[in-house]
């Protein structure tokens, strides 16, 4: 038996049996949400994909209320987790990470994570590795209710020794296979473009494991760069990618993954995100003051993300949105007013 | 007799070499940088049927939209032929859809295993590394289950060491005789490794990495000298053809015009 670091497949089964599945208005203030469905010692499912649709908003507001102890559960993540671990470099008696389950912890073209090395290099937090395969295969696995799935990969690999996971000997081919642990987050931050009230999400661009991260998790809080009309959602059933019995809160945040990418809407900002990260190197290297003063400007400083955005030079928030090359969805939307 | 350039980078070599090595009409599942810049100048050159796949989940884009800044990112999706998310990307893989994985890494052995996670004693420093590097992400899943992968280093002796800190993407494993297949994997395993300076496979019988071509400038003994373990060198080691003018042209103009992966220095 392992031990389940968020909840076990048995304990999701029965609270998601139990959950309140009405269609109901879920909007509530992105600092209710966070109050509600955030707390110390969770395991934090992070969707998103490096630094594209990062639940960045939320973040910052779990930042703000500051939460301990956590468990993050992530495939491939830049800024969230980068975010998270700035907040405990910076003061670790308010925010902190106990644990990471994941496969990958930088930021591609922007460069490698400092907050990644200064938490492991000086042993602050508990490491389990797995491939971007394994955690999207563990987050489906919960979400299609079974206690573990197959994987092919990454057999032979040291993976192996630092995670949990099983190689057997498949019952039907006689050859290893790996078996890995469904992960439950006890919630999920997810942030797409378009949201109704009740909880549907329709994403632009890829899922990445969104759909599952959100079907995984007792509770998901969603944020949308737009809130749009019902009717417009169940035009295009087939597009809606979370389903809203799975969502508990729906936040209309614009920005909310800014300075990441939001498919059709806003390009990654380069600049803000190296003016970040190189705040952030600069702690690692033994000078907290520039990252205490991104956190006293940025998020400290600041009540939510129109406050955040509002900090920034209006054409810098314009160019990322003429740069972004994706091609709008044309499903003739209605944004709720 | 083709145009060559004679003003191009180490970097720009990597990445023509890289190109060259990819076959039309086959998939090709992408790590991210050097990588997604090879794929384009396939792309634009010999190999206008290629397949992209990117783990974040586009499967079949045009990649005219500029050079992606992440796997993930909104240019890796334009005119995509499917798209969903890693689940869908990953079991690609798996089932045998991809023929090449195209991805790098810190350190490599000679039997083509990849460490891209950290440096230090493992397991023992496995929770206080001397490095931290970034995880595995996809690369690992890619080494595993596409049907050849091709890797691109940077070629130092310290990168190319006997034995590996960590062994995050499966090569040959420890060399004997099928051990990818005894393990459980399906895909046969590494097929190039492109450095700054050479062009290698490995030996079919001992699975240990061989000297295909040495890049312009290098020669059999400065590509040995930089390689931490004994390579095999076989009689018809060959130099590998320059750039060519029109690929760097499209390299610097059209590819990767603002120098995100090509013009970054690589630390010799």
């Amino acid at each position: 038996m392992i031990e389940w670091t968020g909840l076990s497949p048995d304990e999701a089964r029965q609270f998601l049996a139990n959950k309140d599945k009405s269609k109901r208005d879920k909007r509530m203030s992105l600092k209710e949400a966070v109050q509600k469905f955030v707390k110390d010692g969770d395991n934090v499912g992070i969707a998103g994909f490096v630094n594209a649709r990062q639940p960045v908003a939320i973040v910052h507001e779990i930042i703000r209320q500051g939460r301990k102890d956590l468990t993050l559960s992530f495939q491939s993540a830049g800024l969230a987790p980068e975010y998270l671990a700035g907040a405990m470099a910076l003061d670790e008696s308010k925010n902190s990470i106990k644990r990471m389950e994941f496969a990958y912890f930088a930021h591609e073209a922007f460069g490698i994570s400092p907050l990644l090395r200064y938490l492991a290099e000086n042993n602050k937090v508990e490491l389990e590795d797995w491939s971007n395969y394994n955690m999207s295969a563990r987050f489906k696995a919960a979400s299609i209710g079974l206690p573990f799935i197959p994987c092919r990969s990454p057999l032979g690999s040291d993976m192996l020794q630092t995670n949990r996971a099983k190689v057997i000997e498949c019952p039907f081919t006689g050859r290893p296979i790996m078996l890995l642990p469904a992960s439950h987050p006890n919630v999920a931050l997810v942030h797409v473009q378009e949201a109704d009230i009740y909880g549907n999400c329709r994403i632009q661009g890829p899922l990445f494991t969104c759909p599952e991260i959100a079907m995984a998790s007792a509770h998901t809080i969603v944020t949308c760069d737009r809130l749009i009309e019902h009717d417009d959602m169940t035009r295009y059933p087939n597009r809606v990618s979370i389903p809203f019995f799975s969502v508990d809160a729906v936040i209309e945040v614009p920005y909310g993954a800014y300075p990441g990418n939001s498919n059709g809407l806003y390009y990654f900002d380069e600049k803000h995100t190296a003016e970040f990260r190189g705040a952030c190197e600069k702690l690692r290297k033994g000078d907290p003051a520039p990252l205490q003063d991104y956190y006293d400007t940025y998020i400290f400083g600041v009540e939510n993300t129109t406050e955040f955005i509002n900090k920034l030079p209006l054409s810098q928030i314009q160019y990322i949105q003429k740069i972004e090359p994706g091609i709008r969805l044309d499903a003739g939307y209605t944004v709720l007013g | 007799m083709a145009n060559y350039s004679e003003d191009f980078t180490p970097q720009e070599m990597i990445v023509v070499a890289g190109s060259r090595t990819l076959i039309d009409n086959k998939v090709v599942f992408a790590g991210t940088g050097l990588p997604m810049v090879a794929i384009t100048l396939a792309q634009l050159t010999h190999g206008p049927g290629i397949v992209p796949v990117f783990e974040a989940g586009a499967v079949g884009p045009e990649l005219s939209r500029g050079l992606p800044l992440s796997v993930g990112g909104s240019r890796t999706t334009y005119k995509a032929n499917y798209l969903l998310g890693l689940n869908s990307a990953f079991e690609l893989t798996q089932r045998g859809f991809c023929d090449f994985g195209f991805i790098g890494g810190a350190e490599i052995d000679p039997y083509g295993n990849l460490n891209s996670t950290m440096m230090g004693k493992f397991p023992e420093n496995y929770q206080k590394p001397k490095t931290r590097l970034p995880g595995s992400g996809g690369a690992s899943d890619m080494a595993c289950s596409c049907e050849r992968t091709i890797i691109i280093m940077v070629h130092e002796p310290r990168r190319f060491a006997e034995k590996i800190n960590y062994i995050t993407s499966p090569g040959y494993l420890d060399g004997s005789p099928n051990a990818r297949w005894r393990a459980g994997l399906v895909g046969q395993g590494p097929y190039r490794v492109i450095t700054t300076k050479a062009l290698m496979g490995f030996d079919d019988e001992t699975k240990r990495m061989k000297l295909i071509a040495t890049m312009p400038g290098e020669t059999v003994n400065s590509v040995q000298e930089a390689t931490g373990f004994k390579l095999i060198i076989p009689d018809d080691v060959y130099e590998f053809e320059p750039p060519t003018v029109e690929e760097v042209r499209l390299i610097r103009e059209v590819i990767d015009p603002q120098g995100y992966f090509v013009r970054k220095k690589i630390k010799e």
